[in-house]
Protein backbone atom coordinates (compact mmCIF):
# COMPACT_ATOMS: atom_id res chain seq x y z
CA UNK A 1 0.00 0.00 0.00
CA UNK A 2 2.18 2.41 -0.92
CA UNK A 3 1.20 6.19 0.02
CA UNK A 4 1.75 9.31 -2.61
CA UNK A 5 1.84 12.91 -0.24
CA UNK A 6 1.56 15.76 -2.89
CA UNK A 7 2.76 18.79 -1.27
CA UNK A 8 5.90 18.25 1.94
CA UNK A 9 4.47 21.02 4.36
CA UNK A 10 3.58 20.08 8.20
CA UNK A 11 0.53 17.96 7.41
CA UNK A 12 2.37 15.81 4.87
CA UNK A 13 5.39 15.58 7.55
CA UNK A 14 3.38 14.68 10.69
CA UNK A 15 1.23 11.99 8.61
CA UNK A 16 4.64 10.13 8.02
CA UNK A 17 5.84 10.39 11.77
CA UNK A 18 3.02 9.27 12.71
CA UNK A 19 3.01 5.88 9.87
CA UNK A 20 6.69 5.51 11.16
CA UNK A 21 6.44 5.84 14.59
CA UNK A 22 3.59 3.07 14.52
CA UNK A 23 5.95 0.63 13.10
CA UNK A 24 4.44 0.73 9.60
CA UNK A 25 7.19 1.12 6.62
CA UNK A 26 4.89 1.48 3.53
CA UNK A 27 7.07 3.38 1.02
CA UNK A 28 6.05 7.36 0.60
CA UNK A 29 6.91 9.36 -1.49
CA UNK A 30 6.50 13.02 -1.38
CA UNK A 31 5.87 15.75 -4.17
CA UNK A 32 6.32 19.23 -3.64
CA UNK A 33 7.06 21.62 -5.70
CA UNK A 34 9.34 23.84 -3.16
CA UNK A 35 12.49 23.22 -3.61
CA UNK A 36 13.76 22.00 0.12
CA UNK A 37 12.68 19.63 2.18
CA UNK A 38 10.09 20.32 5.05
CA UNK A 39 9.94 22.77 6.95
CA UNK A 40 7.75 24.23 9.90
CA UNK A 41 6.92 27.60 8.88
CA UNK A 42 5.81 29.48 12.50
CA UNK A 43 9.05 30.27 13.38
CA UNK A 44 9.55 32.28 9.54
CA UNK A 45 7.36 35.18 11.26
CA UNK A 46 8.90 35.09 15.16
CA UNK A 47 12.50 33.78 15.54
CA UNK A 48 13.30 34.03 11.69
CA UNK A 49 12.67 37.32 11.33
CA UNK A 50 15.38 38.39 14.21
CA UNK A 51 17.99 35.65 13.47
CA UNK A 52 19.26 32.83 10.88
CA UNK A 53 17.12 29.94 11.65
CA UNK A 54 16.77 26.38 10.43
CA UNK A 55 13.65 25.17 9.81
CA UNK A 56 13.55 21.64 8.34
CA UNK A 57 11.62 18.89 10.45
CA UNK A 58 14.06 16.48 10.09
CA UNK A 59 17.85 16.61 8.35
CA UNK A 60 18.12 15.35 4.67
CA UNK A 61 19.26 11.85 5.56
CA UNK A 62 16.10 11.21 7.91
CA UNK A 63 14.10 10.28 4.54
CA UNK A 64 16.24 7.73 3.48
CA UNK A 65 16.62 6.46 6.30
CA UNK A 66 12.86 6.10 6.71
CA UNK A 67 11.92 4.73 3.50
CA UNK A 68 10.34 8.20 2.08
CA UNK A 69 10.95 9.90 -1.29
CA UNK A 70 11.29 13.47 -1.53
CA UNK A 71 10.76 14.69 -4.76
CA UNK A 72 11.22 18.50 -4.44
CA UNK A 73 10.89 21.17 -6.84
CA UNK A 74 7.98 19.14 -8.55
CA UNK A 75 4.58 20.06 -8.80
CA UNK A 76 1.68 18.29 -9.39
CA UNK A 77 -0.64 19.10 -12.41
CA UNK A 78 -3.86 17.04 -12.01
CA UNK A 79 -5.67 14.20 -10.34
CA UNK A 80 -7.10 11.35 -12.19
CA UNK A 81 -8.90 9.44 -9.15
CA UNK A 82 -10.34 6.62 -12.47
CA UNK A 83 -7.10 6.01 -13.06
CA UNK A 84 -5.60 6.36 -9.14
CA UNK A 85 -3.00 8.55 -10.68
CA UNK A 86 -1.52 12.12 -10.05
CA UNK A 87 0.24 13.84 -12.80
CA UNK A 88 3.18 16.20 -12.40
CA UNK A 89 3.74 19.61 -14.20
CA UNK A 90 6.63 17.69 -16.11
CA UNK A 91 3.78 15.15 -17.80
CA UNK A 92 5.04 12.57 -15.81
CA UNK A 93 2.66 10.45 -14.11
CA UNK A 94 3.05 9.02 -10.49
CA UNK A 95 0.25 5.75 -9.52
CA UNK A 96 -0.88 5.78 -5.99
CA UNK A 97 -2.70 3.32 -3.57
CA UNK A 98 -3.53 6.43 -1.28
CA UNK A 99 -3.40 9.81 -1.59
CA UNK A 100 -2.45 12.68 1.12
CA UNK A 101 -3.67 15.91 -0.58
CA UNK A 102 -1.35 19.03 1.28
CA UNK A 103 -0.38 21.30 -0.95
CA UNK A 104 -1.51 23.78 1.63
CA UNK A 105 -2.74 27.58 0.96
CA UNK A 106 -1.04 30.41 -1.10
CA UNK A 107 -0.89 34.16 0.78
CA UNK A 108 -2.95 36.48 -0.79
CA UNK A 109 -1.17 39.32 -2.56
CA UNK A 110 -2.35 43.13 -2.78
CA UNK A 111 -3.35 43.49 -6.24
CA UNK A 112 -1.45 46.53 -7.99
CA UNK A 113 1.44 46.41 -5.39
CA UNK A 114 4.03 43.83 -7.19
CA UNK A 115 6.79 45.04 -4.91
CA UNK A 116 4.50 43.96 -1.66
CA UNK A 117 6.09 40.88 -0.21
CA UNK A 118 4.14 37.89 1.27
CA UNK A 119 5.22 35.92 4.56
CA UNK A 120 4.51 32.32 3.54
CA UNK A 121 7.47 29.75 2.71
CA UNK A 122 11.11 30.49 3.94
CA UNK A 123 12.31 32.56 1.09
CA UNK A 124 9.45 35.12 2.21
CA UNK A 125 10.63 35.62 5.21
CA UNK A 126 14.76 35.88 4.12
CA UNK A 127 13.29 38.32 1.76
CA UNK A 128 11.62 39.95 4.73
CA UNK A 129 14.56 39.79 6.78
CA UNK A 130 16.72 41.33 4.38
CA UNK A 131 14.32 44.41 4.28
CA UNK A 132 14.36 44.31 8.22
CA UNK A 133 18.01 44.62 7.84
CA UNK A 134 17.59 47.06 5.41
CA UNK A 135 15.89 49.11 8.08
CA UNK A 136 12.46 51.14 7.49
CA UNK A 137 10.19 52.05 7.29
CA UNK A 138 8.30 48.67 7.12
CA UNK A 139 4.16 49.14 6.00
CA UNK A 140 2.45 46.05 7.03
CA UNK A 141 -0.82 45.75 5.18
CA UNK A 142 -3.45 42.98 7.24
CA UNK A 143 -3.15 42.92 11.05
CA UNK A 144 -4.06 39.23 11.13
CA UNK A 145 -1.15 36.86 13.07
CA UNK A 146 1.50 36.70 10.17
CA UNK A 147 1.20 41.08 9.94
CA UNK A 148 0.77 41.73 13.38
CA UNK A 149 3.78 39.39 14.44
CA UNK A 150 6.44 40.74 11.72
CA UNK A 151 4.96 44.22 13.36
CA UNK A 152 6.55 43.09 16.53
CA UNK A 153 9.43 41.59 14.97
CA UNK A 154 10.33 44.56 13.33
CA UNK A 155 10.04 46.46 16.61
CA UNK A 156 12.79 44.07 18.02
CA UNK A 157 15.15 45.47 15.71
CA UNK A 158 14.18 49.12 15.65
CA UNK A 159 12.55 49.32 12.61
CA UNK A 160 9.72 51.82 12.02
CA UNK A 161 6.53 50.19 11.20
CA UNK A 162 2.97 50.72 10.46
CA UNK A 163 -0.01 48.15 10.34
CA UNK A 164 -2.96 49.10 8.14
CA UNK A 165 -6.07 47.04 8.70
CA UNK A 166 -9.62 47.88 6.57
CA UNK A 167 -11.33 46.24 10.12
CA UNK A 168 -11.69 48.46 13.35
CA UNK A 169 -9.54 46.29 14.94
CA UNK A 170 -6.57 44.09 14.75
CA UNK A 171 -7.60 40.11 14.20
CA UNK A 172 -10.88 41.07 13.88
CA UNK A 173 -12.04 37.83 12.20
CA UNK A 174 -11.31 35.75 15.34
CA UNK A 175 -11.40 37.87 18.13
CA UNK A 176 -13.51 40.30 19.74
CA UNK A 177 -13.51 44.06 20.57
CA UNK A 178 -12.17 43.59 24.00
CA UNK A 179 -9.47 41.76 22.91
CA UNK A 180 -8.84 43.80 19.75
CA UNK A 181 -8.74 47.24 21.74
CA UNK A 182 -5.92 45.08 23.75
CA UNK A 183 -4.46 43.85 20.77
CA UNK A 184 -3.94 47.82 19.71
CA UNK A 185 -2.94 49.32 23.27
CA UNK A 186 0.03 46.13 23.46
CA UNK A 187 1.46 47.08 19.90
CA UNK A 188 1.00 50.83 20.27
CA UNK A 189 3.21 50.93 23.83
CA UNK A 190 5.37 48.90 21.89
CA UNK A 191 5.96 51.24 18.99
CA UNK A 192 3.92 50.22 16.11
CA UNK A 193 1.62 52.10 14.63
CA UNK A 194 -1.61 50.89 14.10
CA UNK A 195 -4.00 52.50 11.75
CA UNK A 196 -7.46 50.43 11.82
CA UNK A 197 -10.90 51.25 9.61
CA UNK A 198 -9.03 52.42 6.40
CA UNK A 199 -7.52 50.85 3.17
CA UNK A 200 -4.44 51.41 1.52
CA UNK A 201 -5.09 53.41 -2.13
CA UNK A 202 -1.95 53.63 -3.75
CA UNK A 203 1.46 52.96 -3.74
CA UNK A 204 4.13 56.23 -4.06
CA UNK A 205 6.71 54.38 -4.09
CA UNK A 206 8.71 54.99 -0.56
CA UNK A 207 4.87 55.22 0.75
CA UNK A 208 1.51 54.27 0.52
CA UNK A 209 -1.26 56.68 0.17
CA UNK A 210 -4.23 55.68 2.59
CA UNK A 211 -8.28 55.87 1.59
CA UNK A 212 -8.15 58.74 3.49
CA UNK A 213 -5.45 61.16 1.95
CA UNK A 214 -2.61 59.93 4.71
CA UNK A 215 0.61 58.52 3.89
CA UNK A 216 3.07 55.85 6.00
CA UNK A 217 6.64 55.96 4.91
CA UNK A 218 7.18 52.41 3.21
CA UNK A 219 10.38 51.31 2.38
CA UNK A 220 9.31 47.85 2.41
CA UNK A 221 5.46 46.67 2.04
CA UNK A 222 4.44 42.82 3.73
CA UNK A 223 0.90 42.05 3.09
CA UNK A 224 -0.53 39.74 5.45
CA UNK A 225 -4.36 39.77 3.56
CA UNK A 226 -4.71 36.00 4.61
CA UNK A 227 -4.36 32.63 2.63
CA UNK A 228 -6.22 30.66 0.04
CA UNK A 229 -6.19 26.64 -0.83
CA UNK A 230 -3.48 26.11 -2.94
CA UNK A 231 -5.75 23.46 -5.12
CA UNK A 232 -5.88 25.13 -8.25
CA UNK A 233 -4.52 21.33 -9.51
CA UNK A 234 -7.66 19.64 -8.40
CA UNK A 235 -9.84 20.98 -10.90
CA UNK A 236 -11.59 18.11 -13.04
CA UNK A 237 -10.78 15.66 -10.27
CA UNK A 238 -14.03 15.98 -8.40
CA UNK A 239 -12.68 17.76 -5.75
CA UNK A 240 -13.35 21.46 -5.00
CA UNK A 241 -10.64 23.26 -5.94
CA UNK A 242 -11.39 26.29 -3.80
CA UNK A 243 -10.61 23.53 -0.63
CA UNK A 244 -11.16 20.32 -0.32
CA UNK A 245 -13.89 19.05 2.28
CA UNK A 246 -12.83 16.38 4.45
CA UNK A 247 -14.47 14.40 7.24
CA UNK A 248 -12.60 13.92 10.88
CA UNK A 249 -9.80 11.27 9.46
CA UNK A 250 -9.28 13.05 6.13
CA UNK A 251 -11.36 11.07 4.15
CA UNK A 252 -12.58 13.06 0.92
CA UNK A 253 -15.33 11.45 -1.13
CA UNK A 254 -12.68 9.66 -3.71
CA UNK A 255 -11.48 6.37 -2.89
CA UNK A 256 -7.96 6.12 -1.06
CA UNK A 257 -7.87 9.95 -1.10
CA UNK A 258 -7.33 11.99 1.51
CA UNK A 259 -6.57 15.90 2.79
CA UNK A 260 -5.09 17.83 5.33
CA UNK A 261 -4.23 21.15 6.39
CA UNK A 262 -4.48 24.18 4.74
CA UNK A 263 -5.53 22.88 1.67
CA UNK A 264 -8.80 21.36 3.39
CA UNK A 265 -9.21 25.56 4.58
CA UNK A 266 -8.36 24.42 8.01
CA UNK A 267 -6.01 27.44 8.82
CA UNK A 268 -3.80 27.35 11.81
CA UNK A 269 -0.82 25.22 12.44
CA UNK A 270 -2.42 22.79 15.29
CA UNK A 271 -5.31 21.65 12.33
CA UNK A 272 -2.36 20.74 10.11
CA UNK A 273 -0.51 18.79 12.86
CA UNK A 274 -4.04 16.89 13.87
CA UNK A 275 -5.10 16.46 10.15
CA UNK A 276 -2.53 14.79 9.45
CA UNK A 277 -2.10 12.44 12.17
CA UNK A 278 -5.51 11.68 11.31
CA UNK A 279 -4.76 10.25 8.05
CA UNK A 280 -2.01 8.08 9.37
CA UNK A 281 -4.31 6.92 11.68
CA UNK A 282 -6.96 6.27 9.52
CA UNK A 283 -4.07 3.96 7.03
CA UNK A 284 -3.27 2.55 9.93
CA UNK A 285 -6.97 1.46 10.22
CA UNK A 286 -7.46 2.99 14.26
CA UNK A 287 -10.79 4.21 14.66
CA UNK A 288 -11.68 7.79 14.12
CA UNK A 289 -10.94 10.53 16.82
CA UNK A 290 -13.30 13.09 17.45
CA UNK A 291 -11.03 16.31 16.94
CA UNK A 292 -10.44 18.63 19.80
CA UNK A 293 -11.52 22.36 19.82
CA UNK A 294 -9.38 24.33 17.42
CA UNK A 295 -6.73 26.15 19.08
CA UNK A 296 -3.53 29.19 18.20
CA UNK A 297 -1.31 30.82 19.67
CA UNK A 298 1.09 33.76 18.79
CA UNK A 299 4.17 35.35 20.13
CA UNK A 300 4.26 39.35 20.17
CA UNK A 301 6.41 41.32 22.10
CA UNK A 302 7.03 38.63 24.21
CA UNK A 303 3.75 37.97 25.69
CA UNK A 304 2.16 34.55 24.66
CA UNK A 305 -1.24 34.74 23.37
CA UNK A 306 -3.37 31.01 23.07
CA UNK A 307 -6.53 31.04 22.53
CA UNK A 308 -8.07 27.42 22.81
CA UNK A 309 -12.45 27.21 21.43
CA UNK A 310 -13.78 29.40 18.53
CA UNK A 311 -14.34 32.61 19.86
CA UNK A 312 -15.85 34.32 16.53
CA UNK A 313 -18.96 36.21 17.62
CA UNK A 314 -18.79 35.52 21.54
CA UNK A 315 -19.21 37.63 24.59
CA UNK A 316 -15.94 38.29 26.49
CA UNK A 317 -15.24 38.18 29.69
CA UNK A 318 -12.23 38.98 31.91
CA UNK A 319 -11.86 36.57 34.36
CA UNK A 320 -8.65 36.78 35.51
CA UNK A 321 -6.32 39.58 35.35
CA UNK A 322 -6.65 42.69 33.37
CA UNK A 323 -6.74 44.23 30.12
CA UNK A 324 -4.58 46.91 30.96
CA UNK A 325 -1.67 44.31 32.01
CA UNK A 326 0.37 41.80 29.49
CA UNK A 327 -1.53 38.80 32.07
CA UNK A 328 -5.06 38.08 31.43
CA UNK A 329 -8.07 35.40 30.92
CA UNK A 330 -10.49 36.11 28.48
CA UNK A 331 -13.88 33.83 28.66
CA UNK A 332 -15.72 33.63 25.33
CA UNK A 333 -19.25 32.90 25.93
CA UNK A 334 -21.88 32.29 22.99
CA UNK A 335 -25.48 30.78 23.98
CA UNK A 336 -24.64 30.06 27.65
CA UNK A 337 -21.97 27.57 26.64
CA UNK A 338 -17.77 28.49 27.30
CA UNK A 339 -17.22 28.91 23.47
CA UNK A 340 -13.39 29.69 24.22
CA UNK A 341 -10.85 30.99 26.16
CA UNK A 342 -7.89 33.46 25.20
CA UNK A 343 -4.70 33.85 27.30
CA UNK A 344 -1.96 36.60 27.22
CA UNK A 345 0.94 35.80 29.64
CA UNK A 346 -0.08 32.89 31.31
CA UNK A 347 1.23 29.78 32.66
CA UNK A 348 1.01 26.30 30.78
CA UNK A 349 -1.15 25.26 33.91
CA UNK A 350 -3.48 28.22 33.01
CA UNK A 351 -4.08 26.14 29.25
CA UNK A 352 -5.00 23.21 30.45
CA UNK A 353 -7.59 24.92 33.23
CA UNK A 354 -8.76 26.91 30.10
CA UNK A 355 -9.25 23.60 27.88
CA UNK A 356 -11.31 22.21 30.85
CA UNK A 357 -13.63 24.77 31.07
CA UNK A 358 -14.63 24.80 27.40
CA UNK A 359 -18.11 23.23 27.01
CA UNK A 360 -18.22 20.09 24.22
CA UNK A 361 -18.81 21.48 21.53
CA UNK A 362 -22.10 19.80 20.02
CA UNK A 363 -20.36 17.64 16.33
CA UNK A 364 -23.86 15.70 15.76
CA UNK A 365 -25.35 18.36 13.46
CA UNK A 366 -21.21 18.36 11.52
CA UNK A 367 -21.16 14.71 11.46
CA UNK A 368 -24.29 14.80 9.94
CA UNK A 369 -23.21 17.20 6.83
CA UNK B 1 13.77 20.98 44.54
CA UNK B 2 14.24 18.15 41.84
CA UNK B 3 11.06 18.01 38.64
CA UNK B 4 10.08 15.56 36.94
CA UNK B 5 8.70 16.35 33.42
CA UNK B 6 5.47 14.00 31.91
CA UNK B 7 3.65 14.90 28.60
CA UNK B 8 0.29 14.67 28.51
CA UNK B 9 -0.44 12.82 25.38
CA UNK B 10 -3.66 14.14 25.05
CA UNK B 11 -2.30 17.95 24.05
CA UNK B 12 0.77 17.56 22.68
CA UNK B 13 0.84 18.11 18.88
CA UNK B 14 4.47 17.45 18.94
CA UNK B 15 5.05 21.23 17.97
CA UNK B 16 8.77 20.56 18.50
CA UNK B 17 10.01 23.57 21.32
CA UNK B 18 10.88 21.39 23.95
CA UNK B 19 13.07 19.54 22.29
CA UNK B 20 14.37 23.19 20.83
CA UNK B 21 15.01 24.24 24.05
CA UNK B 22 16.07 20.81 26.11
CA UNK B 23 17.28 17.90 23.89
CA UNK B 24 18.79 16.58 26.07
CA UNK B 25 15.60 15.92 27.88
CA UNK B 26 12.91 15.91 25.34
CA UNK B 27 12.63 14.18 21.47
CA UNK B 28 9.83 14.97 19.56
CA UNK B 29 8.79 12.41 16.44
CA UNK B 30 4.93 11.78 15.93
CA UNK B 31 4.51 13.22 19.77
CA UNK B 32 6.99 14.40 22.29
CA UNK B 33 8.73 12.50 24.81
CA UNK B 34 11.03 12.83 27.95
CA UNK B 35 14.09 11.11 26.84
CA UNK B 36 16.64 11.89 29.99
CA UNK B 37 17.21 14.35 32.76
CA UNK B 38 18.38 17.87 32.47
CA UNK B 39 17.99 21.08 35.11
CA UNK B 40 15.25 22.48 36.42
CA UNK B 41 15.56 25.38 35.09
CA UNK B 42 15.73 24.00 31.32
CA UNK B 43 12.56 21.63 32.41
CA UNK B 44 10.53 24.96 33.37
CA UNK B 45 12.00 26.66 29.85
CA UNK B 46 10.88 23.67 28.00
CA UNK B 47 7.48 23.37 29.86
CA UNK B 48 6.93 27.15 29.52
CA UNK B 49 7.91 27.43 25.66
CA UNK B 50 5.03 24.02 24.75
CA UNK B 51 2.40 26.25 23.08
CA UNK B 52 -0.20 23.82 24.09
CA UNK B 53 1.03 23.62 27.58
CA UNK B 54 1.50 20.14 27.57
CA UNK B 55 4.09 19.38 29.54
CA UNK B 56 3.30 19.14 33.48
CA UNK B 57 6.05 19.38 36.40
CA UNK B 58 5.82 17.53 39.70
CA UNK B 59 7.79 17.86 42.73
CA UNK B 60 10.21 14.29 42.62
CA UNK B 61 9.82 14.18 46.27
CA UNK B 62 6.24 15.24 46.93
CA UNK B 63 4.86 14.05 43.93
CA UNK B 64 2.67 17.70 43.81
CA UNK B 65 1.98 19.32 40.54
CA UNK B 66 4.26 22.43 40.50
CA UNK B 67 3.90 25.66 38.35
CA UNK B 68 6.12 25.85 35.77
Amino acid sequence: MELLIVGGGLAAQRCIEVLRAAGDDRPVTVVCDEPVRPYDRPPLSKEGLLDTIEPSFRPEEWYADHGVELRLGAAARSLEPARRTVTLAGGERLRYDALLIATGARARTLPGMPRAQVLRDRFDGERLRAALLDGGPLAVVGAGLIGLEAAAAARRVGVEVTVIEAAPRPLAGILGPRAGAWLTALHRAEGVVLRTGVTVARDLGDALELADGTRVGAAHVLAGIGVAPAAEWLAGSGLDPAGVAVDEAGRTGLPGVYAAGDVTGSGHWEAAARGGGAVAGALLGRPDRAPGPPSFWSDQHGVRLQCVGDPRGAAEHVVLGDLASRSFELDHTLGGRTAAVLLAGRPPSALRAARARLDPIDTSTRRAA
Amino acid sequence: MSLIARIEDDLCLAHGDCEAVAPEAFRVDDVARVVGETTDERLRAAARACPAGAIVLYDADTGEEVEA
